[in-house]
């Protein structure tokens, strides 16, 4: 290749993400931009927003990006400006200290994309994240952005495209994977005007953050998304519900939605076709309960943020008793792909009954913690292990929850399972809105399920009796359990409670609020026999079902520990064996982060 | 169209709730929200029953699912009965005081609460039949406040309302008898606001107060009215207007 010509091309990506902005990437987007304009050479700079570790790797960041030859560097800091400059862009060196350390290959690679990370991962939704700068129109357009919008405005009938979003088997990705073609469909035979479109961008689940990235790094691929199923459905007003503690979600957003309108994307006659849309943003109070589609078109309206019966479809009544087609970041940013490339294209991706890729945050006990996009049917085991690239540290898998806080912990046993909506569902878990939380041998399954109902406890609208009392007494069990006040009978009583709340709540939170417990009490019954009749936490996590001692054969008596102990509870002479005495102990752990040895051990067990 | 609840044929109109089919025809559905001036809440749950429609079985709120087909309705199976007599007892050991819920602990057989925390002392039960009563008359003075386990109906703040009419029908309406209502010599205190009582013209006797007549007056565009009658007098009133009109239509004959 021409070496003038690669010259022209090159451009410079600094990922420009929540968390790589507050590792300071901002100042080195400033300081190589500076750098490159005063060397006048004809490099591009840009600022590439790149949520937060969508490639997995925002803990490594900031993020630095050399095109064309992608070469990949991470924990960029200012200081590496003149070097990344001097050697990597005019001279196409590679500076091998920043490079990207990939675990599964043990070695460090070139560019990302040929990490273990990287290969089994299939971006569609993901497709534009950290390629482009989300508050430039033009790079969305140069890679293909509105050309979706302009073919079915040009070449197809409302009708054409709900069928190809029918055929094409996308389900929606907010948690219910109710079929999007079919949501469009009853919404478009809805003789009743105005209708309304619905983009649900109030992610509430702990730990996940599909969406936000989506907002923050490529906010017209979903603004695209909500015209071609506005134009479908017959709609001339949409709304765009954001979660107010995204604020640079909010902010790429607004900004898309001015340019998008200055380029006559949106507003009156789009492309002189004779549609008409307009968009407004709406910012969410901060109640996980209003991700909710129904609770969310109350939100909007100004009410409560309550959810309602759905006998009625909100296709039918929903935003102001109008009807209503609300689907999630996620699904509206695959719409555009699924126009371009076709129902047929898109369909042979995934598992039978889901259609796609999907987006997960994969968090917790792995090596590489970060966002994901794989088609659907993968195995778990291959998430976890190839592109997680297993459990960080010593510990040993033991358990992955999915689908938020009401999604469920399925086993090792289950590892080989295929991700996609149905079988999540089958072993008592689900798909949710993609949350996967990976956790090790160190975890307690008791306090994971009482962590969730505390979750839920608060985020519950207390609406309907089931869901407001049922999580409150399920959770009052679970303190006992793990504060060693269990019943024998409380296991029986917590799937009871179970029963009622999972078929009689009114809204989707309260029916798989008891999934955590149901779940945990499947797959992990012994460890509730274990704090129950035993009094012991096998893992030892539930403060008041453990105790701390030190191994007299690791011990050599620095008496570090001693140091330590903020109850004076440890005794012992330098040089000799340490005692602790089980009585002062509060079990704050100091002693066993402090020694070296590893001579302070936790029984999972009350003292005799 | 034909719906068949616990094995017998009824005849139900398109879009017709469940409960008001069964009530109509005497099969007995517990609720504790459902008032039949404020139908479709769906909030108790207690109302819950298995339907089999297109051959797909699911369990729904019979107060609020509206019959669109000839559908199968189970309203006792022992499912049913299990959970409801799960959310009897969870009501229970949080409002133990409330009379109506007792009731209904005796009725499904459930022994006195051990194992939970019996912690609020308060007969509310949240149904939300006094909040959506205030939202209908037009006025939502109060609402529920707080989320979950700390939910509550209040007035904003918990001050007295600035748009409270004093009506009542928040209290009138609540099953459980928990919102208090005061009056004595011309006052009426209800939400920590105190009210001026107007009285019947008629009969003298205090019924209304005076926020509520303005209400009305400015709702229902009777400016130029002055009468001020309570419900028994104006029902008299009518009475004997029937009775002058009837008279004049059949004379009565000596």
């Amino acid at each position: 290749m021409n070496i003038f010509k690669r010259k022209v091309k090159k451009t410079v990506l600094v990922c420009c993400g929540t968390g790589c902005l507050a590792n300071n990437s901002f100042e080195i987007y400033k300081g190589l931009k500076k750098k490159i304009e005063d060397l006048a050479v004809n490099v591009k700079v840009r600022p590439v927003v790149k949520a937060t570790g969508c490639n997995g790797l925002c803990e490594k960041g900031p993020i630095v990006t050399i095109l064309p030859d992608d070469v990949f560097y991470c924990g960029v800091k200012v200081t590496d400006v003149d070097e990344i400059v001097e050697n990597t862009v005019l001279n196409n060196k590679v500076i091998e200290r920043l490079l990207y350390f990939d675990s599964a290959k043990g070695k460090k690679v070139r560019s990302h994309k040929q990490s273990e990370f990287y290969r089994k991962q299939l971006k569609i939704a993901l497709r534009n994240i950290g390629q482009i700068d989300p508050g430039n129109i033009d790079d969305y357009i140069e890679r293909g952005g509105y050309s979706a919008l302009r073919k079915v405005l040009f070449k197809m009938s409302p009708k054409g495209v709900i069928s190809e979003v029918e055929r094409s088997g996308l389900r929606g990705r907010g948690g219910a994977g109710f079929p999007a073609g079919l949501k469009w469909r009853q919404c478009a035979e809805m003789d009743n005007f105005p209708k309304y479109v619905v983009c649900n961008g109030d992610e509430g689940d702990p730990g996940a953050f599909m969406d936000r990235s989506i907002m923050e790094g490529d906010p017209h691929s979903i603004l695209e998304g909500i015209l071609i199923g506005a134009y479908a459905v017959g709609s001339e007003k949409g709304f765009i519900y954001i979660r107010d503690e995204y604020s640079l979600a909010i902010k790429n957003m607004t900004k898309a939605i001015e340019k998008a309108a200055e380029r006559g994307f949106l507003g009156q006659n789009i492309m002189g076709k004779g549609f008409s849309f307009d968009i407004e943003i709406v910012r969410g109070g901060g109640a996980f309960v209003c991700g909710e589609s129904t609770a969310l078109m109350a939100s909007i309206e100004g009410r409560v943020g309550e959810p309602r019966i759905k006998y009625i479809h909100s296709t039918e009544k929903g935003l102001w008793g109008q009807p209503t087609v609300l689907n999630n970041v996620e699904t509206w940013a695959n719409i555009p792909v699924i126009i371009n490339k076709g129902a047929g294209w898109f369909s042979r991706i995934g598992s039978k009954g889901s259609r796609g890729t999907k987006v997960f945050s994969l968090v917790g006990k792995v090596r590489n913690t970060g966002l994901i996009e794989v088609p659907m049917g993968i195995t778990l085991r291959e998430i976890i292990f190839d592109i997680g690239g297993g459990i960080i540290g010593s510990g040993k898998f033991k358990a992955v929850q999915t689908g938020g806080p009401s999604g469920g912990c399925i086993p090792e046993s289950l590892l080989g399972l295929g991700v996609d909506f149905d079988s999540l569902n089958e072993v008592g878990a689900m798909m949710g809105s993609g949350g996967m939380i990976v956790m090790d041998e160190n975890t307690c399954m008791v306090e994971v399920a009482r962590y969730y109902l505390k979750f839920l406890s608060e985020e519950s609208c207390g609406k309907c009796i089931p869901c407001r009392e049922g999580i409150k007494r399920m959770l009052e069990i679970l303190e006992d359990m793990c504060t060693g006040k269990g019943r024998e009978e409380d296991i029986e009583l917590l799937l009871e409670i179970s029963e009622t709340v999972k078929e009689a709540s009114l809204c989707g939170l309260g029916k798989t609020a008891p999934n955590p417990v149901i779940t945990t009490i499947k797959y992990f019954r012994d460890e509730y026999l274990a704090h129950i009749k035993d009094r012991r936490c096998p893992a030892g996590i539930c403060r008041e079902l453990t105790v701390y001692y030190i191994d007299r054969d690791v011990c050599r008596g620095c008496g570090l520990c001693r140091k330590g102990c903020p109850t004076e509870a440890i005794s012992g002479e330098i040089g000799s064996r340490f005692t602790i005495d089980t009585s002062k102990c509060i079990k704050c752990g100091s002693c066993k982060e402090i020694c070296r040895l590893n001579a302070v051990k936790v029984l999972g067990g009350a003292a005799e | 169209m034909k719906v068949m609840i616990d094995g017998k044929k009824y005849d139900a109109e398109y879009g017709e709730y469940i409960l008001n089919v069964a009530r109509r025809n005497a099969v007995n559905i517990p609720a504790l929200c459902h008032s039949d001036a404020l139908p479709g809440q769906g909030n108790c749950r207690m109302c819950i029953v298995e339907i089999v429609d297109k051959g797909r079985k699911s369990i729904v709120a019979s107060c609020a699912y509206p019959i669109t087909g000839e559908i199968e309705i189970v309203t006792n199976s022992e499912r049913i009965y299990r959970i409801r007599k799960t959310i009897v007892r969870l009501l229970s050991a949080s409002a133990p005081d409330n009379e109506y819920i007792n009731r209904l602990r005796k009725e499904y057989d459930i022994p006195p609460e051990t194992r939970f925390k019996v912690d609020r002392d308060g007969k509310c039960i949240l149904c939300g039949l006094c909040v959506r009563a205030c939202d209908e008359i037009g006025v939502s003075a109060i609402s529920t406040v707080n989320r979950g386990t700390t939910k509550r109906v209040s007035t904003p703040f918990d001050e007295p309302s600035t748009v409270c009419i004093g009506c009542g029908a928040c209290a009138y309406i609540c099953p459980t008898g928990t919102i208090e209502v005061n009056e004595d010599e011309g006052r009426r205190v209800i939400w920590n606001k105190t009210f001026e009582l107007l009285k019947c013209s008629e009969c003298g006797e205090y019924f209304i107060t005076r926020e509520q007549y303005e209400y009305i007056k400015k709702r229902y565009d009777l400016a130029d009215t002055n009468e001020l009658l309570c419900d028994k007098c104006k029902k008299k009133g009518i009475g004997d207007k029937l009775t002058n009109v009837l008279h004049n239509v059949i004379p009565v004959q000596k």
